[in-house]
């Protein structure tokens, strides 16, 4: 079982911009303010290019584990495979906090326990013990959930946005800029979640240039997104956390038809489940790789640890939430995209054209 | 074991196989052609029609000559169906199933005629797959009716019906048909492999073979599809699948399975396609709040009361006020009073379960209201999820279970239980194929082309090919 | 063979556990930290300010039962006091062992004391709070907002449902009511202009009352003229600089407002004894800076709707306004914009936004001109028409 190209261009449309809903737009906010477009605009076109990177190294047909085995031997394989796994854990780990602060949020009306969010672990764990070519089949459900949420939240919020709050274009200065950018880095990993994919799907002609468009066409959404965002709360977006789940709430037509925006709200949550795990899946994907093949519980096993080290981990900092988000944010601000860069170049040089047969 | 076979000699074979078959109902008839030769037809007296026995064997055979000699034995038989056996456990499998068996003196063959006539029922219309606007025939129990039905309905050579025998003592006939051609052979192969493998001491049912043919034979979900109706199994035939026919059950299953076959009704077809796609759309409808509402319902007042209307909120706070259990045990309650209701109904006789109905709907709901131990709310959504979910009976066994899991979640963590669980399942669902095909087909993998009759029904002139996702070899249908 | 063995069991196992887990917590309802019966569902909240202490009046909704003859919804006030806004809801639950939820609470009332105040200072819980929704009205009014919301509404049987009638669309586009969220006045509050407004409410004695109001509602708190019962008006609207009450526009204020806003659908004014009904209207506010001025635009479409004297009935079918009730409208549209820009501009109150709109399409000037703005004079442009 193999995933389709479809499915990979359904992911990079329109599963990658939901997963950057919940504390990007406030944290872009309060360093740029009205200029929150433009570190994405920024990051955007680079994380294209990466994806592109990725994609393009796909041809060769053999997973990372394989192509890195052919050129540096199984021991070599199996350091490099780790390390990005770790690379993966750790970028998991900002989208896990976001997660946890949305289910005691947006799910419940008053704080709940904090052992509410737990039961993601034993979904994650049992997502991870499956073929992770079946995750494609699960991006034909998630885009058009994804789009369904998306196109909802923001047509019955763009009547309320002002995007004239975004203007004057600049009034952040290179100042703002930079410190946009700087924090949107901790969710602009998309390239390397295709890592644990490669060889596990089939290079069509043009993949790596339709990848690279389709994430460009999701940026485009969450650009939109952003917009009216800013627009609608205008300077108190700072404090607005988990805006996808407000914006809609001021429609007039609510008031006749109740909350039918939990609909879209649900829709866009439930996407960012899938969203959250897959670092981790794909984590443990590259562990499962250095595996013997032999060991069917292997990656079962390995599954449930790397989930319940992650539990533990999320739990251990539980009530330094703010703390790890700007640690991340601020000053290991340059671990992402430097490890999302390094391993989609190292793809590339290790990928090469399979002959045909 | 070696195999006895007959000896010729009519009186040790008569012993042999009066040892073998010693049951009563077991008769042994004397008789002697024209000639004097001597006879002996062996018949299961229940299971054989004996007018057409006299008619198209005793009587021809007292007018002829047969001189001991097997081909004109044969020819002087007027039965339509005749073959010969050897083996004396052939032949008491033979008489066994309902077909006469002849034997003679000096004869080292002997033949089998075909006056098989096993208790049937007429062909009526079948309870489930109703049809308003359309045929009403439905399959019996008797596998030979049930492949004319089928046999009546595709008239082709491509048709393949490759009979089986399955069960150790029951010996159960089992058909497997197919459109050669048209349905993939791998798929034939390997329905025949899992059927032939089966060790197992009878089968009453053809839900039996279900599990036996199911890739994950402890899935709740169900990965065979069922139906009792001829022109459902041959339209599924001919768009590529592989029926099963069993003896001694009314149901025929059909492989391999997709989800989105039970949101189809036969009767799709026989109406415009707005109307069709209109149907199809309720049905899921119904089938989402059926399993959804009640968990929602409970997650709302436990969790997160935005999900209601503050109008609708205060009215349910106030029904509640006095209700001695939580919001979820209640919700528990009910639905469980709605299984047992839905049970005893059906296992009941008929004129008790009027009786039932009454005392559930009045008795139970009213007076329990009326108590203070359960709310009108908690009754009003249990009666439109019980409701809803007979909008697609087939899943039923199915979603009965899957609602009361959305209840425990959502009674436990609430709306993220229920996404969670959701989750869960939309996971497992995309995982699971059978043949080869995934269960949830056409939506994941996505298959463009079949999403023309899945929950949106196309005009029949749309519909020039058969579903891809059954990997056919010959995929058009019309021209 | 064990150890197969045991693996082969255990996704069963885990499966089992996990059910059993549900099932525990489902039954302990452990997660279920307030449910529906063990709420106070909070429909408005009322902040009053005596001295550092904060007043906190909750209308909390109260279910009426099963036996639901009477329609309407019951409600009760409770008090809490305390240094912030989280004591007072503190003092609430210890008071009644509710929690009061403020996920339904549609309005929040500051009463003239509150309003004196910086209102974020109150205003500050209800913005930082993920279960407040942001959508919520906020309103001022006459006295202390305990008094306002205990009052026995002629309209509803909970005050908070007859305001929330006030604050209404339909109300809105009168022209009279100028409603506001805690966002929006958020918004205006944080953002340059440091400026907004809410509509500024007044409880009036019914005089003549019956027992039943308009309105149909009956129930536990109706009575007769005698017992107290109240309208409220919000006709007149409170405009805030840094969020501190700064001024109260009259009702033709709060209109020429709503015309500025581009509110207005069928509302009326009237003088002279003729009333005019708003079919159409298009209005603007911006500061010229190259003039220097500020410009109010109004272009609005109107019909004669009443007289005081008889009128012919070819008059009356065709309802066109002669030059004479042109000019006359214009004069008065001119005047209630002259009051505005002399009402605000005197209060220090942006409450137009033409900081913001300075701001955004003059960013180099906004500094030398965000204090001067006041000072500049006001040209208005009125151009009515007459439509039958």
């Amino acid at each position: 079982m193999k995933l389709s190209s479809r499915q990979i261009l359904f992911f990079l449309a329109a599963v990658t911009p939901v997963g950057k809903l919940i504390l990007m737009p406030p944290q872009l906010a309060a360093a740029a303010r009205g200029d929150l477009l433009l570190p994405v605009l920024a990051q955007l076109p680079v994380q294209a290019a990466l994806v592109f990177c990725v994609l393009l190294a796909a041809r060769d047909g053999r997973t990372l584990h394989e192509m890195l085995a052919r050129r540096i031997g199984a021991w070599g394989a199996a350091a490099v495979s780790a390390a990005l796994a770790l690379f993966l854990l750790y970028a998991a780990f900002v989208p896990l906090i976001e997660q946890k602060l949305l289910v005691q949020s947006i799910f419940y009306d008053t704080l709940p326990s904090y052992v509410v969010f737990a039961p993601f672990f034993v979904l994650s764990a049992y997502l991870c013990s499956r073929p992770t070519a079946g995750t494609g089949r699960l991006f034909d459900v998630l885009a058009p959930l994804s789009l369904f949420g998306m196109a909802g939240i923001l047509l019955f919020s763009v009547g309320e946005a002002d995007f004239g709050a975004l203007l004057p274009v600049g009034a952040a200065g290179a100042g703002g800029f930079l410190q946009g950018a700087r924090r949107a880095c901790a969710w602009f990993y998309d390239a390397a979640l295709l890592l644990p994919l490669l060889g596990r799907f089939d290079y069509k002609k043009g993949l790596a240039a339709k990848g690279a468009a389709a994430y460009l066409a999701g940026g485009a959404v969450l650009l939109a997104f952003l917009a009216t965002f800013y627009g609608v709360f205008g300077d108190i977006a700072v404090i607005q956390v988990f805006a996808f789940a407000k914006m809609s709430h001021f429609f007039a037509g609510l008031t006749v038809l109740g909350r039918i925006d939990y609909l879209f709200i649900f829709s866009l949550a439930f996407v960012m489940i899938f969203y959250a795990a897959m670092p981790i899946q794909g984590a443990v994907q590259l562990a499962a790789d250095c595996l013997p093949q032999s060991g069917k519980w292997l990656p079962a096993l390995l599954s449930c640890a790397v989930n319940a080290a992650m539990l533990a981990l999320l739990y251990a900092f539980n009530f330094y939430s703010d703390r790890i988000i700007d640690l991340f944010t601020g000053r290991l601000f340059f671990l992402i995209p430097a490890a999302g860069a390094a391993s989609a170049l190292l793809v590339l040089l290790l990928g090469r054209r399979r002959r045909e047969s | 074991m070696e195999q006895q076979l007959l000896s010729g000699d009519l009186a040790a074979d008569r012993a042999a196989l009066k040892a073998l078959l010693p049951a009563e109902d077991i008769l042994f008839r004397d008789l002697y052609d024209a000639a004097g030769t001597p006879f002996v037809c062996i018949f299961a007296d229940v299971l054989t029609d004996k007018d057409l026995l006299a008619e198209q064997v005793i009587a021809p055979l007292q007018r002829a000559v047969t001189q001991q000699k097997m081909e004109r034995v044969l020819a002087a038989l007027r039965a339509p169906e005749l073959r010969t056996r050897q083996s004396l456990a052939a032949l008491a499998d033979e008489v066994l199933a309902g077909n006469p068996v002849l034997l003679w003196e000096g004869g080292t063959d002997a033949a089998v005629t075909g006056q098989r006539k096993a208790p049937a029922r007429a062909v009526t219309e079948p309870p489930s797959d109703i049809a308003i606007k359309g045929p009403r025939e439905g399959f019996l129990e008797d596998m030979k009716s049930n492949a004319a039905l089928v046999r009546k309905r595709l008239k082709t050579g491509e048709l393949r019906m490759d009979a089986l025998t399955v069960g150790r003592r029951s010996q159960t006939a089992v058909t497997v048909c197919y459109l050669a051609g048209i349905c993939r052979e791998q798929t034939v192969r390997a329905v025949k492999q899992k059927l032939s493998a089966i060790d197992i001491d009878a089968v009453p049912d053809a839900s039996y073979l279900v599990r036996f043919l199911s890739d994950r034979p402890y899935s709740l979900v169900k990965q065979v599809g069922t139906t009792e109706k001829p022109d459902i199994f041959c339209a599924k035939l001919a768009e590529g699948r592989l029926g099963i026919l069993t003896d001694g059950s009314p149901i025929a299953l059909t492989l391999p399975y997709l989800l989105v076959e039970d949101f189809q009704s036969a009767e799709d077809y026989f109406m415009p396609p707005a109307r069709a796609t209109f149907l199809r759309l309720l049905r899921l409808f119904a089938l989402i709040v059926a399993i959804y509402l009640p968990a929602f319902y409970v997650s709302a007042q436990i969790f997160k009361l935005q999900l209601l209307p503050v109008k609708l909120l205060l009215t349910i706070a106030g029904s509640i006020r006095d209700i001695p259990l939580s919001p979820s045990l209640e919700m528990l309650l009910v639905l469980l009073v709605l299984e047992v209701l839905n049970e005893a109904s059906i296992r009941m006789p008929k004129y008790v379960g009027m009786a039932l109905s009454v005392v559930g709907a009045l008795v139970l709901g009213e007076t329990a209201v009326s108590a203070g131990f359960v709310s009108t709310p908690a009754i009003i959504i249990v009666a439109f999820s019980g409701i809803g979910l007979y909008a697609v009976p087939n899943l039923i066994e199915e979603t009965s279970i899957v609602r009361l899991a959305m209840l425990l979640a959502a009674g436990s963590v609430g709306t993220y239980g229920i996404l969670l669980l959701t989750a869960f399942g939309l996971v497992y669902l995309v995982s699971t194929e059978n043949f080869g095909v995934p269960l949830a087909a056409p939506f994941s993998p996505l298959v463009r082309r079949d999403l023309r009759d899945a929950l949106v029904k196309y005009n029949l002139h749309s519909l020039k090919t058969r579903p891809a996702s059954l990997n056919g070899p010959n995929k058009r249908r019309m021209k | 063979m064990k150890v197969k063995r045991f693996f082969a069991a255990l996704p069963g196992r885990l499966c089992l556990f996990l059910a059993a887990a549900v099932v525990l917590i489902f039954f302990s309802n452990d997660f279920g930290l307030v449910d529906i019966q063990k709420t106070a569902i909070v429909l408005a909240a009322g902040i009053d300010r005596e001295g550092e202490e904060f007043s906190l009046t909750a209308q909390i909704a109260v279910p009426k039962g099963s036996d639901r003859t009477a329609g309407g919804t019951s409600s009760v006030e409770i008090e809490g006091k305390g240094e912030t806004v989280p004591d007072c809801i503190r003092d609430i639950y210890g008071k009644t062992g509710w929690v009061p939820k403020l996920v339904f609470c549609d309005l929040v009332l500051l009463g003239e004391s509150a309003a004196r105040e910086d209102v974020f200072s109150c205003l500050d819980f209800f913005l930082r709070n993920e279960y407040v929704p942001n959508s919520c009205r906020l309103a001022v009014c006459e006295g202390s907002a305990k008094d306002l919301l205990s009052s026995q509404s002629a309209v509803d049987d909970t005050s908070a449902l007859a305001l929330s009638k006030l604050f209404s669309d339909a109300a809105q586009k009168s022209g009279y009511v100028m409603t506001t969220s805690l966002r929006e006045f958020a918004e205006g509050y944080y953002g340059v202009s440091g400026s907004g407004y809410m509509p500024y409410l007044r409880a009036l004695p019914q005089e003549g009352a019956q027992t039943e109001a308009s309105g149909g509602q009956s129930g536990q708190k109706t009575g007769d003229a005698s017992s107290g019962q109240t309208v409220y008006t919000a006709e007149e609207t409170a405009v805030f600089s840094a969020g501190k009450l700064a001024a109260v526009l009259p009702r033709e204020q709060t209109f020429a407002l709503s015309l500025l806003h581009g509110n207005v659908y069928a509302g009326t004014f009237g003088a002279d004894g003729e009333t005019y009904v708003v079919l159409k209207e298009k209005g603007s506010a911006q500061a010229d800076l190259a003039a220097p001025a500020v410009r109010f635009s109004l272009d609005v479409r109107l019909q004669l709707y009443g007289t005081r004297d008889a009128s012919a009935p070819d008059a009356i079918a065709k309802s066109i306004l002669s030059p004479a009730q042109r000019a006359r409208a214009e004069a008065l549209l001119r005047s209630y914009l002259a009051g505005l820009w002399e009402q605000t501009a005197a209060a220090g109150c942006d409450v137009l936004q033409l900081r913001t709109h300075i701001y955004r399409t003059s960013p180099a000037d906004f500094p030398a001109w965000k204090d001067a703005l006041f000072s500049l004079p006001l040209l208005s442009e009125v151009d009515v028409k007459s439509v039958s």
